[in-house]
């Protein structure tokens, strides 16, 4: 169940960050896109009828995989990471294009890029 | 013990480059020179094809994680130092500040790493600190285009990698293990049960994102072509490769024959197309990596070990070649005060000779002129492949790369008392490898056949692609209408990998 709903937000995510041209709301699905797939990791630890894994010698007792949990942690951070960098070279382009609408930067980039002629 | 040094050296070297500003220079031989010894010692001990593992802090191979030292770690080991050494004498003193050789320590730790991981997981996770290193690289020069075109990549790569992330929890949820090889037996005892296509496909379409296959990566381009020069150099040397290295180990456990097949040939053919359109030299370049990224997913479609050999080769001897052109294009851009080839054509006077020198060795590795590195690569490959149907995709990119390269002939000619270029140590370091590229690789691995190679059918058709190609350029020059496709809009691009997941479950499922 929970593993559908962790696809269902990701998909939602993906055609956010396709329909939306605001970076701002852009990185936000990105965001969802992101929570998606956690949610689908954590949901990998159930087992019906389980119990949460802090039991000292588990024996006889049935209890959640706590792997995937431990896992988690990792893709917690590491998304963290990629959405306050993002954030901040977002800043870095409204500073130098006041804008944040992807293809109105992209049209400007193009800009100058034929102008300046460097790349 | 030095298989966990290997990557972990470097993360230490990179938090000190930073802490202690003025030595960073120092610091960045100093982790080079580790990785020699370290690289020397593990080469000579896996000598006699075996192969060296590690289970960090003693947990099973089902639980733990694991390091693993084998062909594909010992093949890349070699490149990953010649290029480091490259970039590091191509970087002037006083030109690079400490940030840039902490993110270049972090970033060939990051590669190690990868090379040695064993499980899916830690790929992941590795594959997202080579996309945050490699982010900040290319913005590192914070100008506007750079930080859009690196954010682009940033954006795209996070939406492969949850695809991915979701693929390992599919793959978790139904094997109960994320090591490669136990999955490996898993999918091989039970190769029809009902999940193997949904994970087969999440985790490809994830990972050819990365790896710079066409429809996924039209971040590529771009982020290669505005990059720092030593970047660039380093982005389609090196970095590119990662995702072929995490490709190769997901086709050894997953059937995706047809699937690489479709994106392999797309790749080339149109990475191709668009490189002949291009103008501007690096953004030629950029697109020459995707063709040639192509190539290696189209030997990977075969997977047999003759194949995954003939990969290998390709991926190294692109390394090399890729990393001396990106080195050689960004001194003549700056000389030439632009990168478009009527500019450089113009102020040829202003490039040195050297550079020249450069970029002519590079393009005729590229184009496979025998004896240099190309050609032999491009042998391995294809000797391994019967099938009429690759050989011919083979023989088109051959001319069009010919034909692209061919814009850049009116450069090649020697100008006396050009301002002398003072990074031939950084040239040479790559240059050398590619002159000698089919003596080392026969002595590396004695099973390719060095007569197979040198097959005199295969010399004649090679330079007949080459010879086709220049003629077709001088044939056709004059008309150079543009492009209509927008290959750059992020939504496009978002979009295409939905597509492109479709067409992949579809394919899948036939196979």
């Amino acid at each position: 169940m929970a593993f559908s709903v962790g696809i269902i937000l990701l998909a939602i995510g993906l055609v956010a960050v396709v329909v939306r041209r605001d970076l701002v709301v852009k990185l936000l699905a990105l965001g969802l896109v992101n929570a998606g797939s956690i949610l689908a990791l954590v949901a990998v630890g159930d087992r019906p009828d389980a119990r949460v894994p802090i039991c000292g010698i588990c024996q006889d007792v049935l209890y959640a995989d706590p792997l995937p949990h431990a896992l988690v942690l990792s893709a917690i951070v590491i998304n963290f990471a990629i959405l306050a960098l993002a954030l901040v070279f977002v800043m870095r382009l409204v500073e130098h294009y006041h804008s944040t609408d992807s293809h109105h930067i992209e049209e400007l980039v193009q800009r100058d890029l034929d102008e300046g002629g460097h790349q | 013990m030095i298989l966990a040094l290997l990557p972990l050296s470097r993360f230490v070297l990179g938090v000190l480059c930073y802490a202690h500003k003025r030595a960073s220079r120092g610091l960045a031989a100093l982790g080079w020179c580790i990785g020699v010894i370290l690289s020397v010692f593990l080469l000579v001990a896996t000598r006699d094809g075996s192969i060296l593992t590690l289970g960090l802090g003693g947990w099973p191979a089902q639980l733990g994680i694991g390091l693993r030292f084998d062909a594909v770690a010992a093949a890349f080991a070699p490149l990953l130092l010649l290029l480091e050494l490259a970039v590091l004498l191509y970087a002037r003193k006083g030109e690079r500040d400490p940030l840039f050789y902490a993110l270049l320590q972090f970033l060939l730790g990051a590669v190690f790493a990868l090379l040695l991981a064993v499980d899916l997981f830690n790929e992941y996770a590795i594959l997202e600190l080579l996309t945050l290193v490699s982010f900040l690289l290319v913005g590192y020069e914070r100008r506007a285009t750079q930080v859009w075109a690196s954010l682009k990549y940033l954006i795209l790569a996070s939406i492969g990698m949850s695809l991915f992330l979701a693929g390992v929890a599919l793959v978790y949820r139904h094997t109960g293990t994320l090591n490669l090889s136990l999955i490996a037996d898993i999918v091989r005892a039970r190769p029809n049960a009902p999940w193997i296509p949904l994970a087969a496909t999440l985790l490809t379409v994830g990972v050819a994102v990365k790896a710079g296959v066409l429809g996924l990566s039209q971040w590529l381009p771009a982020a290669h072509s505005a990059a720092p020069t030593e970047v660039s150099a380093l982005l389609s040397g090196l970095v590119i490769k990662m995702g072929i290295v995490v490709l190769l180990r997901i086709s050894q456990v997953f059937p995706l024959g047809l699937l690489l097949q479709v994106l392999g040939t797309m790749t080339a053919l149109i990475g191709v197309l668009y490189a002949a359109y291009a103008r501007n030299l690096k953004r030629m370049l950029a697109f020459h990596t995707l063709s040639q990224i192509g190539y290696l997913v189209l030997g990977l479609s075969v997977g047999t070990p003759d194949a995954l050999a003939g990969v290998l080769d390709y991926a190294i001897a692109h390394g090399l070649f890729k990393g001396l052109l990106f080195l050689a294009a960004g001194e003549a851009t700056r000389a030439a005060g632009g990168g478009r080839f009527t500019e450089l054509a113009t102020n040829r006077r202003s490039i040195p000779n050297a550079t020249i020198a450069a970029l002519l060795l590079g393009t005729l590795a590229i184009v496979g002129l025998p004896p240099l590195a190309g050609f032999g690569a491009k042998a391995a490959l294809l000797d391994s492949h019967p099938s009429r149907f690759v050989f011919a995709v083979f023989y088109l990119t051959t001319i069009g790369t010919a034909f692209s390269f061919a814009k850049l002939l009116p450069l090649f000619r020697w100008h006396r008392g050009t301002a002398r270029s003072d990074r031939i140590g950084a040239y040479a370091t790559l240059a050398l490898p590619i002159l000698f590229f089919i003596p080392l690789t026969v002595t590396a691995l004695p099973s390719l056949d060095l007569a197979a190679e040198f097959e005199p059918l295969l010399v004649l058709e090679s330079l007949a692609a080459i010879a086709i190609g220049t003629l077709l350029h001088r044939v056709l020059r004059r008309r150079t209408p543009r492009l209509p496709v927008r290959l750059f809009f992020l939504e496009e691009a978002v979009l295409a990998i939905l597509i492109a997941f479709l067409v992949a479950a579809a394919l899948i499922h036939i196979h």
